[in-house]
């Protein structure tokens, strides 16, 4: 029994977790050795309940035959078959992949260029955050929203702003190049702000001195931003990158409000597509198989993702 | 180096970010006070003839005295549970080296569960609450929340935890306390920063989310206020006016709630990865 009294040495905060042992009558102790345990009980239920439970469930669904939204029992990998010669799944697959390309890489760089830009004007870094953190807060719903009230002809803004330049009005989302290309400004528009505020809180907590020795080198402004700047910004970066991957991918929201995947199939994510195929359809036994294909996709990223953030947390 | 651009392009530069920023929340707010004739009429950037019956429409016709009052119970009912079950398992996680590495692989299984996207959960979670016969209740719905927003409670808290010394509650318990107490009483004033940022999070997530309360409900028994909002745009005649005010109330909230917790929103949307 030693280390009970409670020395002025005890451990700082952060360091990792250590048991100790503590007074007799004083809690659990020695006497209770499985309370900790206990603690992580409701949780690890809860967890498993929304997340185990349902991945497991649909990955049973995915073999299952389903009529009428019915179960009729296993068909082997009937369900795979059908969607690997659904012509429809694979162009959902290749419209997301293209949404996820465009909109994650024009985030990183706008983002990337504009807190560049701003980084050295401290004094409104406060109403910058505060404007730039509430397109990301509210509902995608109500972002779908904001943007029909924008692109719809005859209320929006497009339309007239076209007028403007002399051309005819397109009307944005009934096309196909310029629907898919409106759904991603709205992307853009509100996830640039995260590469944004993350960028300029790290270039704004960059130690100056490696900086200023590399200028008094001679070294110009790309070669500082590429050996220097760059470097200490990618681990946050990397770990940003990944999440807005993640996220992309799973885009229902907004494209349901504004193009509910139209026109024709301009705009239909793979998240679309399974949710029509599961709750317009019925096909739960297909939903599922697409499903589980694009759930061992992702769960590589978070693999990735996990990894990144352990790095960067160093 | 960076004197070189004038500083007018900076002003410039900035005015544009931000009002770029804000003109979408602008032309919303601006649409919703404007009578049908204005909305039509053409791009006018403040309601020449405001009125608020596009509001009085939404609460008299489209039931969102229904969808907030749901969205309310569902919101505080699941948070107050997810900060509870979370909280313990966070600091039983913070304090005590348990067995089987179970400190590092349950904060990774709760990242893990975060992240996962919604659609690949809708479909197993619909079939599952069918069995059940909770479908389009508030207790379903309550019920999911309260497991997704337990992983992120966990993840949060555990860092918060961490941070505070444990020398604290240690004299607590040598004063006679319990575990429990001292968590109670010492700890957890000591983590109120942190666990009510946890708790705004939560109330947003949960607030906002769309498409698990769009695939498991369809009256306006359970219905939220996002998928209330939806139900303005199916229609083959989209009324302007009081979508534009939904999505106003929609908003509302959160972003009241946005501006409480900025200092740490970067932190939770990338789960901790940026401090």
């Amino acid at each position: 029994m030693t280390d009970l009294v409670v020395s002025p040495e005890s451990p700082e905060p952060g360091e990792p977790p250590r048991q100790r042992k503590v007074l007799p009558g004083s809690g659990w102790g020695g006497r209770f050795v499985a309370s900790p345990y206990l603690l992580l009980v409701p949780a690890a239920v809860a967890l498993a309940g929304v997340s185990l439970y349902p991945l497991f469930y649909g990955v049973r669904a995915s073999f299952t035959h389903y009529l009428y939204g019915r179960d009729f029992g296993t068909n082997g990998l009937t369900n795979y078959r059908n969607v690997w010669h659904d012509e429809f799944f694979r162009q959902a697959m290749v419209t997301t992949a293209k949404y996820v390309v465009c909109t994650v890489t024009i985030e990183t760089l706008l983002g990337l260029g504009l807190a560049l830009l701003v980084s050295r004007e401290i004094r409104f870094s406060s109403p910058i955050r505060v404007g730039l953190i509430l397109p990301m807060t509210i509902a995608p719903v109500v972002v779908g929203v904001m943007w029909r009230l924008i692109y719809d002809s005859g209320v929006g803004v497009t339309d007239p702003l076209w007028q403007l330049f002399g051309a005819s009005p397109p009307d944005v989302l009934a096309h196909n190049t310029s629907a898919f290309i409106a759904v991603v400004v709205v992307d853009v528009w509100e996830w640039t702000p995260l590469i944004f505020l993350i960028v300029l809180a790290g270039l704004q907590s960059m130690p100056q001195e490696p900086l200023e020795a590399a200028r008094v080198d001679g070294a110009g402004r790309v070669r500082l931003f590429m050996d220097h700047t760059l470097p200490m910004l990618m681990p946050v970066l990397l770990v940003a990158i990944t999440l807005r991957t993640i996220d992309a991918i799973g885009t229902f929201d907004q494209i349901y409000v504004l193009t509910q995947g139209g026109p024709g199939t301009a705009t239909r994510l793979i998240s679309i597509y399974a949710y029509n195929t599961a709750f317009l359809f019925t096909q739960y036994g297909q939903a599922a198989a697409m499903l589980v294909m694009l759930l061992i996709m992702v769960m590589l990223l978070m693999i990735v993702a996990v990894r990144l953030m352990r790095r960067a947390a160093r | 180096m960076s004197a070189r651009l004038p500083r007018i392009g900076l002003y410039l530069t900035i005015a544009l970010i931000l009002a770029v920023a804000f003109f979408p929340f602008w032309w919303m707010l601006d649409t919703s006070l404007k009578q049908p004739v204005d909305i039509f009429g053409g791009v006018t950037l403040y309601p020449h003839h405001p009125t608020t019956s596009n509001y009085s429409r939404l609460f008299d016709v489209y039931h969102f005295g229904a969808y907030l009052e749901n969205s309310l119970i569902i919101v505080a009912v699941s948070v107050a549970f997810s900060l509870t079950i979370g909280t313990l398992a966070a600091y039983a996680l913070a304090r005590f080296q348990l067995r089987f590495g179970l400190n590092q692989s349950a904060l990774v299984v709760a990242l893990l569960v975060r992240m996962i996207p919604g659609i690949l959960l809708v479909i197993p979670l619909y079939i599952t609450l069918a069995k059940w016969g909770l479908l389009n209740t508030r207790l379903g719905l309550i019920l999911i929340y309260t497991g997704l927003n337990t992983s992120f409670v966990i993840w949060m808290m555990q860092s918060f935890l961490a941070e505070i010394p444990r020398d604290i509650e240690e004299a607590a318990m040598v004063d006679g306390d319990s575990r429990l107490t001292a968590l109670w009483r010492v700890v957890i004033p000591l983590a109120a920063p942190g666990l009510a940022a946890t708790a705004i999070f939560c109330v947003i997530t949960t607030y906002n989310d769309f498409l698990i309360a769009l695939s498991l409900t369809s009256t306006t028994q359970a219905q939220t206020v996002p998928v209330g909002v939806s139900t303005l745009i199916g229609k083959i005649q989209i009324e302007y006016g009081p979508m534009a005010a939904a999505g106003v109330v929609g908003a509302l909230p959160i972003v009241i709630f946005a501006l409480v917790v900025q200092r740490h929103f970067v932190r939770g949307l990338t789960l901790g990865a940026v401090k």
